[in-house]
Parts: C-alpha cells; sequence; structure tokens
C-alpha cells in the first residue's frame, strides 16, 4: 500500500475538523475491512485516514430507548449486533443476516456504520435495515440529522452523506408483529458477495398482506426499493398466483447489473424466484 | 516517511515497535520473527492470517499494525510456548487435519476461539464457524474430526 497519514482523533467534534469537505483522498476509517480491500485494489489511495477508534466507546452501545426502538452506535462491529440479545428477540432477521456476511474475523472488526456509509451495493446489512424502516443519524459541522436509511443510496457506492459527514448511529422501530425476511443468493461459496439480496418486511391482517417494504441489492447498482412488487403484495392473501404476481412485477421493474456474481438476466430470474422465497420464509418463520 | 510508535503485548510479552500507518498486522508479525500467520489471499477471505486481538479473531491481512497499540495481540505461536502442543494442536496432529499446513495456524485459531464460545458444537456449527477458512489440500472432513476431538479433551 502506498504510505499516507493515521490521525487517531479522540472526540467526535475533533474527527469532523480533520475531514475535508474537498478532499477525497482523505476519508474516515472505522473497521477498516472493505476500505483496505480498495487501497489494496487501488481504486482508493487515501493522504489521510481518520480512524475512529478512539471515540468508539461513545459510538457502539447497543440500546433499547424507552419506545421500544433499537439504537445501534455506528462503531458496533457486525459480530456484536449478531450475538445482541435484544436483537436475536426483537429483530430475529437481523442476526440470521450476520451468520452469512463474510466470516466472524471480519465480523469482529467490520463496523455498522462503515458498512452502510460505504454504498457498495452487495452488503447486507443496507437491506435489511432499509425494509425494517431504519432511520441513521448523522452528524456534519453544521450539526445533527435524521435520514431514513432508503434515502442514503444514490447510485453504485455513491450516498447522499457528504465527506464532512460521519454516521453516528442507526435506530430501527420494532417489528410490532410485520413479518421479515432476508434472502440472499451467492453463486460460489455461502460466505460470499450475493448475487442478489432480496428483503421483505410487511403485516398481515386478516389473511392479507399490507405495508409491504420489499428491498432489493446486490443485483442492482444500489439498495431499490420495488415499488411495482410492493404494490402487487398490498392487500393480496399470500397466494402462489399473488406471490407470483410479485415476483413478475419485481422482474419487470428491476433493473439489474452483470457483475462477476452473475449476468443482468440471471440475476432478474432469481429475483423472481427469490422474492417469493422470501415471503414465504416471512410468512412461515423459518430460518434460513 | 511518518512511523508511530505502538507498544502492545505480543503472545504474552509487553513490546514496542515504530511502524508506517500503511503496514498491516501481518506485516507487523514479521518485524518480531513471527510468520505463523500468512497473508495469503490478502481480503479476508481464506483465514490463513487469523490472528487473536484482544481475544477476538482478527484477519491480519486486513488490520492496520497501528490499531494494536494498547492491545492484547496472541499468534499461533503461542499455543505450544511451553513446549507442550494445546488440545487443538494436539487434535489436528491426530486426526491428520492438514496437508501442507499453509492454512493450519488459521484454522487453530479460530476452532479455539470457537470453542471458547461454544464448548460442544454440531457439524453445522463448525462449519459456519470454520467457514471464513480455506485449505485448498481439501482437509475438511478431518478439520471437523479434529475440532470435535479437541472439544472432547
Amino acid at each position: 500500500m502506498i504510505p499516507f497519514e493515521m490521525v487517531e482523533p479522540t472526540s467526535l467534534k475533533e474527527a469532523l475538523s480533520l475531514l475535508d469537505p474537498q478532499e477525497p483522498t482523505i476519508r474516515p476509517v472505522a473497521g477498516g475491512t472493505a476500505l483496505m480491500l480498495m487501497m489494496k485494489a487501488g481504486v482508493f489511495t487515501p493522504t489521510r485516514l481518520v480512524c475512529l477508534h478512539r471515540i468508539e466507546p461513545d459510538f457502539s452501545r447497543i440500546a433499547l430507548t424507552d419506545n421500544g426502538e433499537l439504537r445501534i452506535g455506528a462503531m458496533a462491529t457486525l459480530r456484536e449486533l449478531e450475538l445482541d440479545s435484544n436483537v436475536r428477540s426483537r429483530l430475529p432477521v437481523l442476526a440470521r443476516a450476520m451468520r452469512t456476511l463474510s466470516s466472524v474475523r471480519v465480523r469482529n472488526v467490520a463496523r455498522v456504520g462503515g458498512a452502510l456509509a460505504h454504498g457498495d451495493p452487495h452488503m447486507d446489512l443496507p437491506p435489511v435495515l432499509s425494509a425494517l424502516g431504519a432511520r441513521l443519524s448523522i452528524t456534519g459541522p453544521n450539526g445533527s440529522r435524521e435520514l431514513p436509511l432508503e434515502k442514503l443510496y444514490v447510485g453504485y457506492y455513491e450516498t447522499v452523506l457528504e465527506k464532512t459527514d460521519l454516521i453516528t448511529a442507526v435506530t430501527v422501530p420494532p417489528l410490532n408483529g410485520r413479518k421479515a425476511a432476508y434472502m440472499k443468493v451467492t453463486s460460489r461459496t455461502a460466505d460470499d458477495w450475493p448475487s442478489l439480496g432480496v428483503a421483505v418486511t410487511f403485516a398481515v391482517a386478516d389473511g392479507r398482506i399490507s405495508d409491504p417494504i420489499v428491498v432489493v441489492s446486490a443485483a442492482t447498482e444500489k439498495v431499490t426499493r420495488m415499488s411495482a412488487a410492493e404494490k402487487a403484495l398490498q392487500g393480496a392473501a399470500p397466494d402462489d398466483a399473488a406471490l407470483q404476481r410479485a415476483a413478475d412485477a419485481a422482474a419487470d421493474e428491476v433493473e439489474t447489473l452483470s457483475d462477476a456474481h452473475g449476468s443482468a438476466p440471471y440475476k432478474r430470474e432469481l429475483l423472481r424466484v427469490y422474492l417469493r422465497r422470501a415471503v414465504r420464509q416471512a410468512l412461515d418463520g423459518s430460518g434460513h | 516517511m511518518s512511523t508511530r510508535l505502538i507498544n502492545f503485548t505480543l503472545n504474552g510479552e509487553p513490546v514496542s515497535t515504530a511502524i508506517e500507518p500503511h503496514r498491516n498486522l501481518v506485516e507487523l508479525l514479521q518485524r518480531f520473527d513471527l510468520f505463523g500467520a500468512r497473508e495469503s489471499c490478502g481480503q479476508g477471505l481464506c483465514g490463513c492470517c487469523t490472528v487473536l486481538v484482544d481475544g477476538k479473531a482478527v484477519s491480519g491481512c486486513l488490520y492496520f499494525a497501528v490499531w494494536v497499540d494498547g492491545k492484547d495481540v496472541t499468534t499461533i505461536e503461542a499455543l505450544d510456548a511451553d513446549g507442550q502442543l494445546s488440545p487443538l494442536q494436539q487434535a489436528f496432529v491426530d486426526t491428520a487435519a492438514f496437508q501442507c499446513g499453509y492454512c493450519t495456524p488459521g484454522f487453530i485459531l479460530m476452532a479455539q476461539q470457537l470453542l471458547e464460545e461454544n464448548p460442544n458444537p454440531s457439524d453445522d456449527d463448525i462449519r459456519h464457524y470454520l467457514s471464513g477458512n480455506l485449505c485448498r489440500c481439501g482437509t475438511y472432513p478431518e478439520v471437523i474430526e479434529a475440532v470435535k476431538a479437541a472439544a472432547k479433551r
């Protein structure tokens, strides 16, 4: 790797002051597992990395808020998220998604905030947390704001974050009886980057699906909601015909990208199959 | 080129060295003549560079060396420091859970962490936990036997 400067601020304010609104070679680093891959591949050559480890204790807590939401500090590791008792009991879909996310070693080091800010559409947390209605807490030089996670991504590795913004936490509302599932399809080994990720959440009332959220990742240039599929599911009894209509709607509306994990037409067919499977898995609560 | 002085515990001994921020943990260990952690894929996929930092397994190739400042680092070399193979090492020998041995330090350190968290793992638990370790010789069935044998000891 080409030499660079690593600074280690001890407060959020200091960290923000070390970032630069104009300089793309200055970036924050949390766990570094994804950033180091970019650096080794030569697609990112920093002049300065702003290491966030020394402010980690303030931003790594995972705790329930008074209104039953789960607030996850951005510096919590993926492994801490996976093993957290509230995550396991209240958001099992999230704990399950961690099991096939890379390896235990990477999950020991990678941080939640980094996994969200990186903008790689192949990552698992963005689709799962988007379908769960998660909101980001973001702090920049002009103060703090909240942003629905589904509004974060605008393109391939592109987010709405400014270079001087840091994610401090992600807040996940309670499921309140909503069903949830995330399925990922890998074309090589089980822990590989996926060809497709599909996350679904919905309520069931009188045997019919209501307020569905369908989010696709990996097959697309960014994490994307499937509004036609959601419309097809809304109010439907989840029988084979309805799931087929929703799957066809998703396959029609999705814009898939070809990459090493599969061709665009292949990924479109994967979505047609896995959207149905995801809805069924959410309904019967089966692990995967 | 600027370096940073770091102090850390390496296999039980306090050590310090000056290192550049762009070096990774595997490169740091080589300065101490420790070659059990090997950079193989360089992408955190194969597990050959597994090192324990504060008791948790990390991929040494994806971990900046300066980050071990103030931390406790354990490598495969610590396991038989008293002249005796650890139960896991002995189990790998007894079940012939390696051929060339290149991946073995990573498998053993990961398996050690697995057994600390889950002293009686099922085959499925072992497969999942070790899914991020690759053995090009294909000794996976023997590795599972070794971990189960060590769990009984």
